[in-house]
Parts: C-alpha cells; sequence; structure tokens
C-alpha cells in the first residue's frame, strides 16, 4: 500500500510528508489538542463530582437548589439557569457568524459579531455573579456549608421557618429543604418522622456546595479568559494586522474553537448540577 | 474553509441556534416534567428521565462540535485524532463510578458496626475507625474547621 | 567565514539535487531570532538550544535527586551513626544529640524521599529526558527546520525552568519540603498542619507541578503538531525513525494525562487552602473529630494515578525509541520488527490509560474492580515483550559496535527485563496484598522505569552528543561509567528485592527496633555502599559531559556514525533552520542498514533501480 516506488507515479497521499496531513495549519491542531486535553481537565471534576455524589446517601434536588430569579422570584426551578444557557447559545452564534464574515474577509463583520460575542460572554459572567451572590448571600451555601438538604424519611415538621414551611406541614422521603439562618444562628427544623421520633434537619453533603462552586467557577474562568482573549483578538481585527496575513483571519476561527468549547463544557455543566 | 456558500453558512449557523434552544428547552421541560412540577402528581421514572437527558445533552455536544466548530468539514484523521482518545473516559466513568459507590457502601456499613466492635473511643493518636458514623447527613451543626485544630504533632491518623 | 565553516555548510549533493527548497535562507551570524546573546543562549527559540537547556537543568537535578537518596541511604544502613559533618549542608536538619551525636531528623529524612521521587519522576526523567530528546530529535529527524511553534517552545523550557525554581525554593523554606511522599495522598497533603512539610513545603510542590503541567502541555502540543505537519517531502509516518513514534506517543500520552492530575491538584488546593472536603472524611486528629466530611482519600489516588501510571510509560517510552534507533545504527542491522514496535508503543499507550487502579489494590479500592485492573495491568506484558524480543533479535546476528551508547542500549534491555518481571508479580492483586510498600516495590521501579529510562538517556546524550555540542564524549570514560553504573544498579536493587520479599516496609526511617528486620541490617549496609559507588560512578559521567563540551574530539565529519536518519546530514556545527539551503527530501525508511552489500543507506538516497523496499 505504501509503495515507495516513485516511477509508478503513485498519486501522493496528505501522508507523505511536506504537506498537512489534516489539511488543517498546526495553529488549529495545536487548538484542536489543548481542547482535547482541556476536555479531560473537566473530565477530571466532573467525574469527580460523579464519584462523590454516588458515595453520598442524599443529594440536593437541583430544581429545589437553583429556583431563584432576579427580583425577589423564588419557586420558579431552573428559569434562570436556562436563560443562561441561552445566552451561551447566542454567543456561540455570533462566534459561528464571525467566523463566517472571516471567510469572507469582512472586516468589519467580524468586529461586529465579535463584539456581540464578547457582551454574551459579559452577560453570562454577570449571571453567574448574580446566580452566586443569591446562593452564597441569601441561601447560606458556601463551599463549607451546605444548608440544601434531602429528607431520608417522611414525617410532619414541628417548627415553622417562616419562610415556606408551616408547623404541621407534611412532608415525604425525597423532599428537598433548605435550612435557613436567623441572625448568626443555623435553625434546622424539627419534624417527627412516622414511627414517632423527633428529629432535627441535616445539613446536605458538603461536596455538592464545593463542587458546585469549584466546577462553575472553573467554566467561568474559562468564560472570562475567553472574553480577554476574544478582546485582544478584536482590536488586532479593528487594526488589521489579520486582513494583511497570510492565513487572513484564521486566528478568529481558533479562538471560535474555544470559544465553542466553553460552550460545549456548559452542556455538560448543565447536565449534571441542573439536570440530573 | 468555504464549504457552504455564504448563504447556506448563514443558514446553518441560525438553525443551529434553533436546534440548540429547542433542546435545551424539551431538557428543562422533561427535569420538570419527570419531577412532579407541570402536571400534578405525575412523575417520570428516573432512569427514563435520565438517560433522555443525557443523550440530548450528548446530541448538543455533538451538533456544537460537528457544526459550531466546524469537525464535520474536517478530514476523518483529524475527527479520529480528537474524538477517540474521549473513548479512555468511558472506563474512568464507569470506575470512578463504581468505586464511588463502594465508599457509600463500605460507610453504611461502618455505620453497622456494633460499638463494642469498634476500636475503642477515638481518642489520642490511635483512632483508626470512627466511632460516630459521620456521614454527611449526620453532622448537625456547620461547625467551622478550626474548633478542630489539631493539638501538637501528631497529625491526623491516616490508616494506609 | 572560515574555510572550516565553509566546509561545514557545504551542501549534501543528494539534498543539492534533489532537495526541496522551501525558500529558507540561511544567516550564519543567526537569523532574527538569535541576535544577542539573550536571544541565542538564554530565550533561544531554537529547539537545539532548548535541548541543551533541557538536557543541563535535567543533569543538574539529577545530581541533587541523588545526593538526597545518598543521605537517606546512609541514614537507613547506619541510623546510629554520626552525622554531624551533614550539618554543613542540611543545618537544622541534622539535630545534635548527646556528645554532638548528629542525626538526621526524622521528617526531613520523609522529605528527602519524597524530594527524591519527585525530582528523578518529573525533572529528570520527564522534562530531562524526554523534554531534550524530543526537542533535539523531532525537528532533525523529521527534516523540519524547527518546532511549530518556537515561541511555545521557549516558553515551555521556561515554564519548566519556573517550576523548577520553585521547587528549589521549597527545599529551603524553614518548615522544610513537602514530606507526605511523591504520590501527594491526602489526608497528609490535604491538612497543612498534618506535617512540618505539608504546609508551605506542600503549597509550593503544588505550583511548582501546576507550572510543570503549564510546560509538559505546551511542549506536547508542539510536538504532536510538529510530527504531523512539518515532516519533510517523502517522510510517511512508516519511514519516521522510531524516536521521534516514541516521541509522538508519549506527547499523546502526557497531553490526555497530565490535565487530568492538574484537576486532582487544584482540587487538593480548594482542600488545603478553602477548607473544603473533597478529600477528606472520616479525619480524627487527638481524638476530635474534624468537620470536614463527604470526601474520599482514595478519590485523589484515582485521579493522581490516571496521570501517574502514563507518566511511567512518559518515561519510558522517550528511552525505548532511543534505545531501539541507536541499537539499529550500531548493529548495523535493520531494527527488527519495525511496524510491531510502533503498533506495541501505541498499544501500550493505550493500555497505560485503563491500568491505574494498580497503584492502590491495598488502599482500599472495590476488589471486583481490582480484577479489571489486574487484566488489563498482564496485558501489557504482551507489548513490552514483542519489544524486548525485537531488541534481542535485533542485536542478534549484528555487527555490533560495542561503544558507550551501545552498551547502555544493551543494559537498557537487561534492566528493562529484570524490572518488567517483577511487574509481573505486583500486577497481581493479591500478591500485592504482601509486596505493597516494600522494597520488593522500590526495587521494581527503580530497575524498570528508573534505572532502564536513566540507561536510555545515557544511550541518548553519549550517542548524540556530537549533535548537541559539535564533540564526542569521551568513549573510554564512558565504558567505565557504563559498567560501574550496571554492576553498582544490580548490587542496589538486587538485594532489595529480597529484602523486600522479606517485608521490609518502604518509606521507614529506621528498621533497628523491629526484630523481624533486623536481619537484614548488612544487607542494608551492602545496599547503601553499593548505590555510593554507584553515585560516584555518575560523577564520571558529569565530568566527562563537561569537560567534553569544551575538549572532547572534535566532530569532523557529518556522519560519523553511518547513520541513516536526517539529523546527521545537517552542518557539523548546526545552524539556525538545521539546513543551510534545500530541505532533505526522504525517499527511504531509516533502516536500511547492511542492505543489497551496503553497510547503510541514508533516507535521503533514492531508490536504485529495481530496489526492494524494505520498510514492510
Amino acid at each position: 500500500m505504501m509503495t515507495t516506488d516513485q516511477s509508478l507515479q503513485k498519486p501522493v497521499s496528505n501522508w507523505d510528508g511536506g504537506r498537512e496531513p489534516f489539511k488543517a495549519s498546526y495553529g488549529k491542531l495545536m487548538m484542536w489538542y489543548f481542547l482535547l486535553s482541556d476536555a479531560f481537565t473537566f473530565a477530571g471534576f466532573l467525574i469527580s463530582y460523579g464519584a462523590l455524589r454516588f458515595s453520598s446517601p442524599t443529594w440536593p434536588v437541583p430544581d429545589f437548589v437553583f429556583s431563584s430569579l432576579p427580583g425577589g422570584i423564588h419557586h420558579k426551578p431552573l428559569i434562570f439557569v436556562t436563560f443562561m444557557t441561552f445566552v451561551l447559545i447566542v454567543s456561540s452564534v455570533t462566534m459561528v457568524r464571525a467566523v463566517q464574515e472571516g471567510h469572507r474577509y469582512n472586516k468589519k463583520g467580524v468586529a461586529l459579531w465579535m463584539m456581540l460575542t464578547i457582551v454574551g460572554g459579559l452577560i453570562f459572567l454577570a449571571c453567574q455573579a448574580w446566580e452566586w451572590s443569591t446562593l452564597m448571600g441569601k441561601e447560606h451555601m458556601t463551599i463549607h456549608v451546605n444548608p440544601f438538604g434531602t429528607h431520608i424519611e417522611s414525617g410532619t415538621y414541628l417548627d415553622g421557618d417562616g419562610h415556606d414551611v408551616q408547623k404541621g406541614d407534611q412532608f415525604v422521603a425525597g423532599k428537598s429543604y433548605l435550612i435557613h439562618k436567623h441572625g448568626d444562628e443555623w435553625a434546622p427544623l424539627r419534624y417527627q418522622t412516622e414511627s414517632g421520633e423527633v428529629k432535627q434537619q441535616q445539613f446536605g453533603p458538603k461536596a455538592f456546595g464545593a463542587l458546585f462552586y469549584f466546577i462553575t467557577g472553573f467554566h467561568g474562568f474559562h468564560v472570562f479568559s475567553g472574553v480577554v482573549f476574544l478582546s485582544i483578538i478584536l482590536v488586532n481585527v479593528l487594526s488589521g494586522i489579520y486582513a494583511n496575513r497570510k492565513n487572513h483571519y484564521e486566528m478568529v476561527e481558533k479562538i471560535g474553537l474555544y470559544w465553542h468549547f466553553v460552550d460545549l463544557v456548559w452542556v455538560f455543566v448543565f447536565l449534571v448540577f441542573y439536570l440530573l | 474553509m468555504a464549504h457552504l456558500n455564504y448563504e447556506a453558512a448563514k443558514r446553518v449557523a441560525y438553525r443551529g441556534f434553533v436546534i440548540l434552544g429547542v433542546v435545551t428547552i424539551v431538557e428543562v421541560f422533561i427535569a420538570l416534567l419527570g419531577k412532579g412540577y407541570i402536571v400534578d402528581g405525575f412523575h417520570l421514572s428516573r432512569p427514563v428521565m435520565y438517560l433522555s437527558m443525557i443523550c440530548l445533552s450528548l446530541y448538543k455536544a455533538y451538533y456544537i462540535i460537528f457544526e459550531f466548530m466546524h469537525m464535520r468539514y474536517e478530514l476523518p484523521g483529524l475527527v479520529r485524532s480528537v474524538l477517540f482518545p474521549t473513548i479512555l473516559l468511558i472506563w474512568v466513568i464507569i470506575a470512578f463510578f463504581y468505586e464511588g459507590d463502594t465508599w457509600f457502601h463500605w460507610r453504611e456499613a461502618a455505620r453497622e458496626i456494633p460499638a463494642e466492635m469498634q476500636l475503642g473511643k477515638p481518642s489520642g493518636n490511635s483512632g483508626l475507625v470512627p466511632v460516630h458514623p459521620t456521614d454527611s447527613t449526620e453532622s448537625v451543626h456547620g461547625v467551622p474547621a478550626d474548633s478542630a485544630k489539631p493539638e501538637g504533632h501528631g497529625g491526623p491518623s491516616h490508616s494506609h | 567565514m572560515s574555510v572550516v565553516q565553509q566546509k561545514n555548510m557545504e551542501t549534501d549533493p543528494l539534498i543539492r539535487d534533489l532537495g526541496h527548497d522551501d525558500h529558507f535562507h540561511a544567516h550564519h551570524h543567526g537569523d532574527k531570532y538569535q541576535t544577542n546573546f539573550l536571544t541565542t543562549y538564554i530565550f533561544s527559540q531554537d529547539h537545539k538550544m532548548i535541548a541543551r537547556q533541557y538536557l543541563i537543568t535535567g543533569v543538574v537535578w539529577a545530581i541533587v535527586g541523588a545526593l538526597m537518596s545518598l543521605v537517606f541511604r546512609i541514614q537507613l544502613a547506619y541510623p546510629d551513626a554520626d552525622v554531624s559533618w551533614l550539618r554543613p549542608f542540611l543545618g537544622k536538619w541534622i539535630t545534635l544529640g548527646d556528645g554532638g551525636v548528629g542525626r538526621l531528623d526524622p521528617e526531613f529524612y520523609y522529605a528527602l524521599v519524597t524530594m527524591h521521587g519527585t525530582i528523578l519522576v518529573f525533572f529528570v526523567l520527564t522534562a530531562g529526558l524526554s523534554g531534550t530528546f524530543s526537542n533535539l530529535l523531532i525537528p532533525m529527524q523529521i527534516g523540519a527546520r524547527d518546532m511549530a511553534s518556537p515561541f511555545l517552545n521557549m516558553l515551555s523550557y521556561w515554564f519548566f525552568f519556573l517550576s523548577s525554581l520553585v521547587m528549589m525554593y521549597s527545599l529551603f523554606v524553614s518548615t522544610g519540603p513537602f514530606s507526605g511522599g511523591w504520590t501527594a495522598y491526602p489526608p497528609l497533603s490535604a491538612l497543612p498542619q498534618a506535617s512540618s512539610g505539608s504546609g508551605a513545603g506542600l503549597t509550593l510542590w503544588l505550583v511548582s507541578l501546576v507550572l510543570f503541567v503549564v510546560s509538559i502541555l505546551l511542549g506536547g502540543l508542539n510536538y504532536i503538531t510538529t510530527v504531523l505537519n512539518l515532516r519533510t517531502k517523502g517522510m510517511t509516518m512508516w519511514r519516521l525513525p522510531l524516536t521521534v513514534w516514541a516521541f509522538l506517543v508519549t506527547a499523546i500520552i502526557a497531553l490526555l494525562s497530565f490535565p487530568v492530575l492538574a484537576s486532582g491538584f487544584f482540587l487538593l488546593i480548594f482542600d488545603r487552602s478553602l477548607g473544603t472536603s473533597f478529600y477528606l472524611s472520616d479525619i480524627f486528629i487527638n481524638g476530635q473529630a474534624l468537620d470536614r466530611i463527604g470526601g474520599s482519600p482514595i478519590l485523589f489516588q484515582h485521579l493522581f494515578w490516571f496521570l501517574g501510571h502514563p507518566e511511567v510509560y512518559i518515561i519510558i517510552l522517550p528511552a525505548m525509541g532511543i534505545v531501539s534507533e541507536v541499537m539499529a545504527v550500531h548493529a548495523r542491522k535493520p531494527i527488527f520488527g519495525y511496524r510491531a514496535m510502533v503498533y506495541s508503543m501505541l498499544s501500550i499507550g493505550f493500555l497505560s490509560f485503563i491500568v491505574w487502579a494498580h497503584h492502590m489494590f491495598m488502599s482500599g479500592v472495590n476488589p471486583f474492580l481490582s480484577n479489571f485492573f489486574v487484566i488489563f495491568t498482564l496485558i501489557i506484558a504482551v507489548p513490552s515483550a514483542v519489544k524486548v524480543f525485537n531488541w534481542l533479535t535485533t542485536l542478534y546476528g549484528g555487527n555490533l559496535r560495542l561503544n558507550t551508547q551501545m552498551l547502555f542500549c544493551i543494559g537498557f534491555v537487561s534492566m528493562f527485563i529484570s524490572g518488567g518481571l517483577t511487574g509481573i508479580f505486583l500486577g497481581n492483586s493479591t500478591i500485592d496484598i504482601q509486596q505493597h510498600d516494600t522494597y520488593f516495590v522500590v526495587a521494581h521501579f527503580h530497575v524498570v522505569m528508573g534505572v532502564a529510562a536513566f540507561f536510555g538517556m545515557f544511550a541518548g546524550v553519549y550517542n548524540w552528543f556530537p549533535k548537541l555540542f559539535g564533540r564526542f564524549m569521551n568513549d573510554t570514560l564512558g565504558k567505565i561509567h557504563f559498567w560501574l553504573t550496571i554492576i553498582g544498579a544490580y548490587a542496589v536493587f538486587g538485594p532489595m528485592h529480597y529484602i523486600g520479599l522479606g517485608g521490609v516496609p518502604r518509606r521507614y526511617y529506621r528498621f533497628d527496633n523491629f526484630d523481624a528486620f533486623r536481619d537484614f541490617d548488612d544487607l542494608n549496609q551492602f545496599i547503601t555502599i553499593a548505590a555510593i559507588v554507584t553515585f560516584f560512578a555518575q560523577l564520571l559521567f558529569v565530568v566527562n559531559f563537561f569537560w567534553s563540551i569544551w575538549k572532547g574530539r572534535k566532530l569532523t565529519e557529518k556522519n560519523p556514525y553511518g547513520s541513516n536518519s536526517l539529523e546527521w546530514t545537517t552542518p557539523v556545527n548546526t545552524i539556525h533552520g538545521n539546513w543551510p539551503d534545500k530541505l532533505p527530501v526522504v525517499q527511504r525508511w531509516a533502516y536500511d542498514y547492511g542492505k543489497d552489500g551496503k553497510d547503510f543507506i541514508p533516507q535521503h538516497k533514492p531508490m536504485e533501480e529495481g530496489e526492494e523496499d524494505s520498510s514492510h
């Protein structure tokens, strides 16, 4: 198959040397393989999340944890994070458009769509900031304490918390709750189980909060650095240096790959933290 | 890289937006429907719910990689060289999750050891097996960690 | 230009007539990348200079790491000896007891063991070995001007250098360097208060290794894309020398495994600095339960060994590649089973990712899961054996030149067989119940990936020294070095197998307070003396190395070994861009030795009429 007899005039393959076997420049290959290795970093985090979740007897239910909206609206599960997902999708689409304009050597188009992408990234980061500050400031979930617990047996509340739970409310196993703080004191509610025992609400698994902040934070850091790189490249686009380059707007394509990767990671972060 | 003409490429971009958006909405819908938020008293079984959400997410990932990242238009060699290594993760996922499950069961088992069989009260430096079942649900107060500062140089006991 | 320089720049007629013109213009006094001292020698973007930088940094680290091992070997053999003479070097870590008797501080003993492991595994055998030879050989053997991205290549070295600085700094902090073993298992690593080295020492250790991961990724991306995209005309994948294949597989493994180590380290940093509990649960300190629950220390071990196991192949594969190439050249025979060699490297690379938990059989892994890890582990014996038999059959009937580099190649095969066989023992989870954490393990991995990888590295240095520095190393001194080293290595690690089978555990400060281990005192002393002798034998190499850089016999011809590969078509005094005008065009594979009555046929020599291609 790999005959080397030049006299046979065998058609030259991409792999014969002196050419790019994947018809992709080294820069694009580097970006692809960097993203592959970055995917393994995220895989390390998300799989650790899975292992710790499997090792935990209970796990907070995401649609109970992530149910607040700006403006003091509660109990609207997953609406806000769905919005965040949309922001990222839109910014991915604008990035695609920027790359397409790059193929047409349309400097203005590239700049416009990149600017929209940066705005998308910033909106996403702002949303994440709001989400974090709500979870930390209002619901007091930190990397050390996770007040989101799950009942492992059915029972009746003996206290009310002044928010949603009234004394005498009934609940079933698997129902989630949030332990509130009164002043600086935690106020776990007492309840009576069906067998008549009186117990107190327990804190949820610590790993939940820590992993949530860690992994979404790591993703957020990728978004942030993406915004920074996009901005640098936007300046370069506007200055016109890519127009004179041999590979034209390939840099836009490469940062585009990175940006889509950030969206790709979010697909899985969204899946494991918010859906499952 | 011009594989499609400009208008067709533009359509792909906007169609991508619609597809990803719709799939996301369907995912959230399944999550809410399955947990009884939409139709009172109606729940989906967990395997069905989880499996469908994982499949939809994988579809989203596929769409992002192949359309947005233009993988569809790359040579098969590049596609393989990027995607095949991720197959390694299948075994990683199996092994890690299996391990997580093992930790859970061993903690449950440790909890059922009768008190008289445990290695004494955790006093001094020799406490290898905790007497109190210290599972996450058992810790009542999220006391700050500094209440448990070590005294002296003993360090934590480690079992291997 | 002097006459000699003129002669050096003379073009190979084959390249002149058949070469590929890529419009490169040589600048004998450097080009835009090499305008002054700083850009030529320090922040160089030339792959050969970066290779030298890696090599010399690696040699320095190797000396530091080896000296550490001497100190703790002395402690193990003569726990009661007065080591106050070490005070000038180790200062307060030698405590003075009654009558001025100096003793090695136990904390520092652990720090020495930890640092010895970290330094040798990461800084010497990963960066020093793969960094040096990937940089030197990939562009030269595939016929490229330089790496795909010389700038990232430079960054890769300087991240490594920064990482080295931080690690070196950690040796001097007042609480001592990290002392919890090179694997940094929690809880010793997750709780800064766990031991004196777990504080600042470990923080610096982690910073250093995160920088190291960055360096490896930058280097690896470059190696992979260079091999893919920058091969010269005619250099198909099946014509690559095995060195390049080995570096390619190594870079792929590193690219996929180091990020997972980084994720493990990030979680560890959070546990240490921010009080999370990813790796902590059920910890009691002085009878008090620590409120850090819900994690698992085994999680870290999984993440660590997901890198840790591929890491041993990152270390050994470059050595294998170097040995294959050097052996073929100096046996004057084509390498036996070229494709089998490539496929076995690829399968070793794949298998290395699915066997990681065999390092953890005794640390609480589910025994059922262990079964699979045992099976996968034992399968690695197959490609490894393929390689060993191929080396032996390459040697068989060869016209061997027993120069230093060839001796080291043969020594490599010997070491790899000896160490590989004990690996089959340890790969069985049941036998591991007895053998885990004993000196049997220590002996196994030192032989198979420590000494063997060093032998590969020595073979490479002796062989390519003329390409690195334009001079030869002294062969007589090299042969003395080889014989002292191989005898010394077996003298050190042979008895270690025995005391390991006797149950002597590793990482103990002293054994004389255990009745069971007192019988091994004399063997321990023997090992220590052998280690000291072997160490001084290495000084022969160091002296030879630095002396030869300036005073060695000069390289006067382009191709002193009669070698086929392309690096020997470059000018005697290497230049930036490697070839002065055209690039060589490759016409055949790299192993046409002794073919059709010819001693060797360089890769850029065209096939003759009716000549059989021997590459398949």
